[in-house]
């Protein structure tokens, strides 16, 4: 983007013009100056504003006239309050005086949703250097940019009421943290206010909106949350699937996990795969293909799948089990399917999975290790539980695919903040999608995420996301060592992505992993991993 | 806000660079916050907020300056800007009076704007501003650090610039090596401009010969609203009622604004018929809603029989002259030059 004022004509190179003197200052502080890209005629004046921060500090300024206009009885504590802060730094002294005046508190810190929407609204009148080419411009209200990249035409009102909504969400998060609930009600109150005002089909107004309820529900009944996952299994599942239709987050993880299982079974011919969370299966219709076509014939075929027990007597863990073993039969694999009911994956105990120890095994598991993360001081942390007989096992593979998020962090501001910046992400990701009713019900799946994260604690709070490299500490303390996804999985993915979705996705390799992403924010990692070794292998009690 | 102020801060971005704009506009916010509405000014926050530099006697481009005290009962100090000569680049301390070298050395003895109320010579606007003035026109420079309104009303600021022109006739190193005189000018910008028209006035029976007075925006008024001030109001950064604070401020109590400080040529003025008035250049913004004023001034001088020189600079605004990225400045400064170094002085 373009911006024409004529700072650039000498303004930030320190006034170079040598006709002209100027005191400039000695040569070091000018190289400085220049590094830093400090105007150097307002330098000269005694005011330090970088070039590329004038047009925002103009901005500003302008609205802090409107405010000293607007509030004239405020203007002598406005006076004495300024002296608390450095008038030769323009940018922030404008910045102080404004939130001064424009009550209520502000929020703790900047929060940018997209580095680049951020610069939609630009007031484009401004002086070239030629000052009798006057361009007429309105101020205020709906501008239109032409710009060379995707960037959406927010109206200046509604970026406005865009960003306020964001600072609101985050002092009411603050409150909640510091305990003030009935600021935080007030809050809530004048969100839901703004909301009316702001467009709620997408962008910031939609993941607001589910924020805003999540909060809400944290508010008003606590933190037991016990209503926010249920929805019987059928309906997780139902969700679920929208879930994968809609994005490519979960066609992502399974391809990829796929990918490594069926080079990890290279060359065996008796194969068990574990699968943490069965849900409908359908990650393994492409697995059973794959082994169907590999040279040298289908190994003998084994899945465990693992999920809750349903509640009117119908074994849908079976069914999903005979539609899979329907398909291994028209491809001639042989194939052997058991179900394990289990409401917790800490409750699952490795004899229900009857290894048998001459089969290479391939644990699986899309989005389930984060549960195991809560802490309960009355039992052993269930992670470890799980890790331990997991390697005890000795897998050939444990394909992990988590959200690449920290929303597990014990503040609930910086949990609140990067959720907010994550869902935000993934919602965007979403407008991608226009089929419905798939994105809808996606919405709702994601929407139970949020709330969990935001109005759940305890053993009720689930949704314990943590980054790759938090993963990558714990799985090695626990005795497993990487495995390389490849180049063949990145190929894979990349290529399946221009199959499957819009652009603005991103597959990144990540030291041996492979992250899904929205522009460049990867918001799903897979990466697989393998028993270390100690010679042992134990079934612990 | 009412859609006309949409428009004002439109047009005022049109024609002004975006560093000027954010310099002169928190000029503005920040003044806002220093005039009281009982016509007090806060004068400790204004020491804080104005940026300073100080005195330098190691050349910088050419130029160094350092201050003096001209007169203890007022504390009246002045900071004094030479250029460095070829033959010396750096003077040691023991040579900051070294008598200027060249034939014809002009002086500018000058009065920094602010309104009577803001500012001072050690103000990095006027700092940087002096220093430019030393460079282009190859001059000596003594920037008068002059008292200022509210808390010191008519006549202290005209008393301290003729206290500082006699100083300055009186410096031996300051003379001219062809006539041992010193070639005095009279400069100042807002109201330095105002200071200078009436401290050539206090000269003329004196017998000290001011060569030419160099008048920058200069501030002058009146009790009648005219058209400019009616039209432009608000629009470039000055507003009537900031005028008429600072004449209430500056003027005596209970005077108006047709008080000979402020109108010189008006019902209360002196007429300078036949009076040896040095010329004058006198530069007027034509988007300064006080050019009414300035323009009559100018009427006033040629009307009396006085070399007057306008330069009219269309679509500059107050101000333009600090920051040398517009072509006014270029235009105003090579003028200036031309007048402090021509023939006839």
């Amino acid at each position: 983007m373009v911006l024409y004022d004529s700072a650039t004509l000498g303004g930030s190179c320190s006034g170079s013009s040598s006709s002209s003197s100027s005191s400039k200052p000695p040569p070091l502080q000018q190289r400085q100056q220049k590094q830093q890209d400090i105007d150097g005629f307002l330098a000269g004046a005694g005011y330090r504003v970088r070039s590329s921060e004038l047009r925002k500090v103009a901005q500003r300024l302008e609205r802090l006239e409107t405010a000293m206009v607007n509030s004239p009885a405020d203007l002598s504590q406005l006076a004495s309050d300024t002296i608390h802060y450095n008038p030769s730094d323009l940018a922030s002294w404008v910045d102080s005086l404004l939130s001064e005046l424009t009550q209520p508190p502000t929020c703790p810190s900047e929060f940018i949703m997209d580095p680049v929407s951020n610069q939609t609204v630009v007031s484009d009148a401004w002086t070239t250097a030629e000052p009798h080419m006057p361009q007429v411009h309105q101020n205020i209200s709906y501008e239109q940019q032409s710009l060379n990249n995707q960037l959406t035409v927010v109206p200046a009102m509604e970026e406005d009421s865009g960003i306020r909504l964001v600072h609101m969400l985050m002092t009411c998060a603050e409150c909640v943290q510091r305990g003030d609930f009935s600021l935080a009600t007030s809050c809530l109150e004048d969100m839901q206010g703004l909301l009316t005002r702001v467009n709620t089909v997408c962008g910031i107004g939609k993941v607001a909106g589910h924020f805003i309820d999540a909060l809400s529900r944290r508010i008003f009944q606590g933190i037991g949350g016990g209503s926010v996952n249920g929805g019987s299994a059928y309906e997780n599942e139902l969700l679920y699937h929208h879930f994968y239709e809609a994005c490519p987050y979960l066609k992502f993880a399974h391809f990829t996990a796929n990918q490594a299982i069926l080079e990890a079974f290279d060359g065996h011919d008796c194969v068990h795969v574990v699968d943490f969370n069965l849900m409908h299966g359908l990650q393994w219709p492409a697995l059973i293909q794959a082994l169907a076509l590999r040279p040298g014939g289908p190994p003998l075929l084994r899945l465990t799948g693992i999920g809750p027990p349903s509640p009117d007597g119908r074994d849908s863990l079976r069914e999903i089990g005979l539609r899979l073993a329907e398909l291994a039969r028209s491809v001639n694999v042989r194939f052997a399917f058991r179900g394990v009911a289990a409401s917790r994956l800490e409750d699952v105990k490795p004899w229900m999975l009857q290894v048998n120890p001459k089969e290479s095994v391939a644990v699986n598991s899309i989005m389930q290790l984060h549960r195991l993360l809560g802490s309960d001081p009355n039992r052993n942390s269930p992670i470890e539980t799980v890790l331990s007989w997991i390697r005890s096992l000795n897998p050939k593979i444990m394909t992990v695919v988590e959200q690449e998020a920290n929303h597990n962090q014990p503040g609930f501001l910086d949990r609140f903040t990067e959720a907010l910046h994550y869902y935000s992400t993934m919602f965007d990701s979403l407008e991608a999608c226009t089929v419905q009713p798939n994105k809808a019900l996606a919405e709702i799946y994601i929407q139970r995420e949020i709330a969990n994260v935001v109005s759940c604690e305890g053993s009720a709070r689930v949704e314990r996301h943590e980054p790759l490299s938090k993963w990558r500490t714990r799985l090695s303390g626990a005795g497993f060592r990487p495995l390389h996804l490849g180049s063949n999985a990145y190929k894979q993915a990349s290529m399946l992505l221009t199959l499957f979705s819009a652009e603005g996705y991103s597959v990144e390799e990540n030291d041996g992993c492979l992250t899904l992403g929205w522009h460049s924010r990867p918001l799903i990692a897979a990466s697989a991993w393998q028993a270390v070794s100690d010679g042992t292998a134990d079934f612990p009690a | 806000m009412a859609r006309s102020n949409e428009v004002n801060l439109n047009e005022c971005k049109m024609v002004v660079p975006l560093n000027t704009w954010v310099l002169i506009s928190n000029f503005k916010l920040a003044y806002n916050l220093l005039r009281r509405p009982d016509g007090t000014f806060n004068r400790h926050l204004a020491e804080f907020l104005d940026r300073k530099v100080p005195a330098n006697a190691n050349p910088v481009d050419g130029v160094f300056s350092f201050d003096v005290l001209i007169d203890r009962g007022t504390s009246l100090l002045s900071r004094i800007y030479r250029p460095t000569t070829a033959e010396e680049p750096q003077l040691n301390i023991a040579e900051l009076e070294k008598p200027v070298m060249a034939a014809v050395v002009p002086v500018i003895i000058f009065f920094h704007g602010g309104s009577f109320a803001h500012s001072s010579a050690n103000s990095a606007i006027y700092d940087t501003l002096c220093r430019r003035l030393v460079s282009l026109c190859k001059a000596v420079v003594v920037s008068v650090n002059y008292r200022r309104a509210p808390e010191n009303r008519y006549p202290c600021a005209y008393d301290d610039g003729w206290t500082a022109l006699k100083w300055v006739n009186s410096r031996p190193w300051l003379q001219s090596q062809k006539d041992s005189k010193v070639h005095i000018y009279l400069a100042g910008d807002s109201s330095g401009g105002n200071i200078a028209h009436h401290v050539a006035l206090r000269a003329i029976e004196s017998g000290i010969d001011v060569l030419g007075n160099i008048l920058l925006n200069p501030m002058f008024g009146g009790q009648e609203r005219t058209e400019s001030e009616k039209r432009l109001d608000g629009k470039y950064f000055v507003t009537l009622r900031d005028r008429d604070w600072y004449w209430r401020a500056y003027l005596p109590e209970g005077e108006d604004r047709d008080h000979l400080a402020c109108n010189p040529f008006g019902p209360n003025g002196r007429s300078l018929e036949g009076i040896k008035f040095p010329k004058s250049l006198v530069v007027v913004a034509g988007l300064d809603l006080i050019q009414d004023w300035q323009l009559a001034y100018v009427e006033g001088l040629k009307k009396a029989g006085q070399e007057v020189k306008l330069l009219y600079m269309e679509q500059a605004t107050i101000g333009f002259y600090l920051l040398p990225n517009n072509n006014h400045f270029h235009t105003v400064m090579d003028e200036i030059s031309k007048f402090v170094h021509s023939f006839n002085s």
